[in-house]
């Protein structure tokens, strides 16, 4: 350890020079008429950040991710009311919508359910723990950078006993803000009240290059039950940057799935924090990337007392000169015996080039627990090629079928058969391009 | 229907096959037998295009077309099925799906209309039913964790559905209890016909009992080394191929 910090020191003064650009567009920010508590975020936050800076290979857990689109792009927070232009039809024709465009909440395009309360950011007289309990910002550049442009983003609460009876499409849409790549900060925390139901589907989407650096809490009460399948939309100019942090209280159950059709470079985090005994907790997922697209799933759940089980299970093609990352952890804490923690990591390569980082771990301190996990990476088996050639399937449609099979294991996560649909469609489209391409 | 002339094939450019020569006229069925070794997987593999099989010399004609450097899928929609002798597994594709795919796929290379979802579930009922095969295996993927005998008899309802006009049969036999030799080879008996041809490569005479073919080929050393009739395999059963390798038998 020491090694790696010594190579990686670097003068405060350096630091420093190396954050403040990415704080500059803050000063927008200064004299606004943000609440108290936010203002007291955003400077704690920026204090933070300018003493880290974004993470360098030498960080743990940042030594596979790659960084490069993000730092050689040219991204401009504006804090200036956008107008919508080119919003996708909803994902599910009946469903609830939430529209965010850079960052910003569209109330006037959104639609709810009866009882369900949404409240803009800046709107919240108070802080909300929730909110403010993001973990630690001097190990989080881009939980601290979020933090330090606080302003835009929600509050969805879904109260006691509800069953919302349609899906709730989350969208976050971003588009060129006069002629400049934007780049977001959109904070959100999603409520669950005690024994209440819903499904959220989470798109992320949009025309050109941006850089999203997004925040998310999920706070599920007693017995809540929160199906979240997130969408993000192949676009080789998205910078996609953020944090899922799913507090799990008694008895709750968690399913999420997120499916990533390509981008510039991203890492999605997912922090499955399960606080009480007997709760369920799933993250899983599927990516296809190529060219030179990178992607890093890294996840940690967190089992802190009896009778949870969390499972993780991601699955990737990977074409052309494409990296893709999987860090997955389960942490199991001394009360929490009798826990089954499963995780998997499977990745296929389309070209000799395309490059798949696997990090599983396992941190258990309890004494009675069933925990696996299992990684692999491999290519096409070319003698189930020549088979179904030799029925007279050409390659390109033998190629999909067998990459569309691998992948269509992890879909069998997904519960709600609409969505598995739609994401198997996903898959279909990539699958589709790639022979086009190839042809 | 097909014409092999002077065949020389290198695996992994190791030469297999030394100039064999065959001719199978339509509907007429050829056995090729030989010792292990003699170049009778490879023959069938060169056939149906397997990359790493190399034609070096030689020529083959089929329909009247040189296939010689045709792909597989190609091959297989100009008329050509290779029954595996060892069927692969694809785990995640449904063997509904599977068939279903490669019906359409020559359909669509002979500039047919996709077949209808009835009419292939009737086709496909009508044919399991004949070959005695549980419904069920239609839903697993493709030969995952069927049995020895389940994948021959998977290689012949294959073999029902998409018609072929020269069905290759590398050691369908092997494996195989009396039982399932016998659904199989009734499976094939039922194809025959004036405008399909068979080719079985098989090491036992056994099969041949229940397939009568009309000629029967001794592959040795990568070359045919005699032609008969269906009385040739009686005396290989007899004799062995001793007489044909130059070895003890």
């Amino acid at each position: 350890m020491s090694a790696v910090v010594a190579k990686n020191f670097k003068p405060v003064e350096a630091v420093r020079a190396e954050a403040l650009p990415w704080l500059a567009d803050a000063a927008a920010l200064r004299a606004d008429s943000a609440p108290q508590w936010i203002k007291a975020l955003r400077d704690t936050a920026t204090e933070s950040f300018t003493a880290t800076a974004l993470p360098t290979l030498g960080w743990e857990g940042w030594q596979y991710t790659n960084l490069r689109p993000l730092l050689e792009g040219d991204f401009t927070y504006s804090p200036a009311p956008v107008a919508p232009a080119g919003l996708p039809a909803p994902l599910l024709a009946d469903s609830y919508r939430i529209v965010l465009v850079n960052g910003q909440l569209q109330k006037s395009l959104c639609t709810l359910p009866e009882g369900a309360t949404l409240t803009a950011l800046m709107d919240l007289a108070a802080a909300e723990e929730e909110l403010i309990t993001a973990g630690d910002l001097g190990t989080s550049p881009f939980v601290a950078l979020n933090t330090a442009y606080m302003r835009d983003g929600f509050v969805l609460d879904i109260p006691k006993g509800a069953d919302i009876d349609k899906p709730i499409e989350i969208l976050y849409w971003h588009q060129a803000a006069r002629d400049a790549a934007p780049a977001v900060y959109p904070r959100c925390l999603i409520r669950l009240g005690e024994n209440s139901g819903m499904t959220v589907l989470e798109r992320h989407a949009g025309t050109g290059a941006a850089f999203s650096n997004h925040y998310a809490g999920i706070v599920l009460k007693p017995a809540a039950r929160l199906r979240l399948y997130r969408f993000i939309d192949e676009n080789d100019g998205l910078c996609l940057f953020g944090r899922t942090v799913v507090r799990s209280q008694k008895n709750s159950v968690f399913e999420g799935f997120s499916c990533v059709s390509g981008v510039a470079a991203g890492r999605q985090e997912f922090r499955l924090q399960l606080l009480d005994p007997a709760i369920s907790s799933s993250i899983s997922g599927v990516y296809m990337l190529k060219g030179r697209q990178s992607h890093d799933f890294s996840i940690l759940a967190d089992h802190f007392e009896p009778d949870g089980t969390s499972e993780q299970h991601f699955k990737g093609v990977i074409d052309d000169q494409s990296r893709s990352v999987f860090q997955g952890k389960i942490h199991v804490h001394r009360p929490a015996q009798k826990t089954d923690g499963y995780q998997s990591h499977h990745a296929l390569l389309l070209s000799g080039e395309a490059e798949a980082c696997a990090k599983p771990e396992l941190e258990i301190y309890a004494d009675d627990v069933k925990c696996s996990h299992g990684a692999t990476a491999g290519m096409l088996d070319t003698s189930a090629l020549f088979y179904m050639q030799s029925r007279g399937i050409p390659l390109e449609q033998a190629r999909a079928l067998l990459i569309q099979s691998f992948l269509g294991e992890t879909l069998e996560r997904v519960s709600d058969d609409a969505v598995r649909a739609l994401y198997a469609a996903r898959i279909a489209a990539w699958l589709g391009a790639e022979t086009a391409e190839a042809a | 229907m097909l014409k092999i002339e002077n065949l020389h094939a290198t695996v992994d450019g190791r030469e297999v096959l030394k100039g064999l020569t065959l001719e199978i006229n339509s509907g007429e069925v050829h056995a090729i037998m030989g010792p292990n070794g003699s170049g009778k997987s490879t023959l069938s593999y060169v056939l149906a295009g397997r990359d790493g099989y190399d034609v070096t010399e030689g020529k083959i004609t089929f329909m009247g077309h040189d296939i010689g450097e045709m792909a597989p899928e190609e091959r297989a929609a100009l008329g050509i099925f290779l029954a595996f002798q060892y069927p692969v597994e694809i785990p995640g594709v449904t063997t509904t799906t599977f068939l279903k795919t490669a019906v359409n796929a020559l359909r669509k290379a002979h500039g047919a209309a996709e077949i209808s979802p009835v009419d292939f579930l009737k086709l496909q009922k009508e044919k399991t039913a004949q070959l005695g095969m549980d419904a069920d295996f239609l839903k697993r993927g493709v030969n995952v964790g069927f049995s020895g005998g389940e994948k021959k008899r998977n290689e012949v309802l294959q073999l029902a559905m998409l018609q072929p006009k020269l069905a290759i049969l590398d050691e369908t036999d092997s494996g195989l209890d009396i039982d399932a030799l016998k659904v199989v080879a009734a499976g094939v008996n039922a194809l025959r016909a004036e405008d399909r041809s068979f080719l079985i490569i098989t090491h036992y005479q056994r099969l041949l009992n229940y397939i009568k073919p009309d000629v029967v080929h001794v592959l040795a050393k990568g070359k045919i080394q005699r032609t008969g009739g269906p009385e040739l395999a009686l005396e290989l059963e007899e004799n062995g191929y001793a007489d044909f390798t130059g070895e003890a038998a």
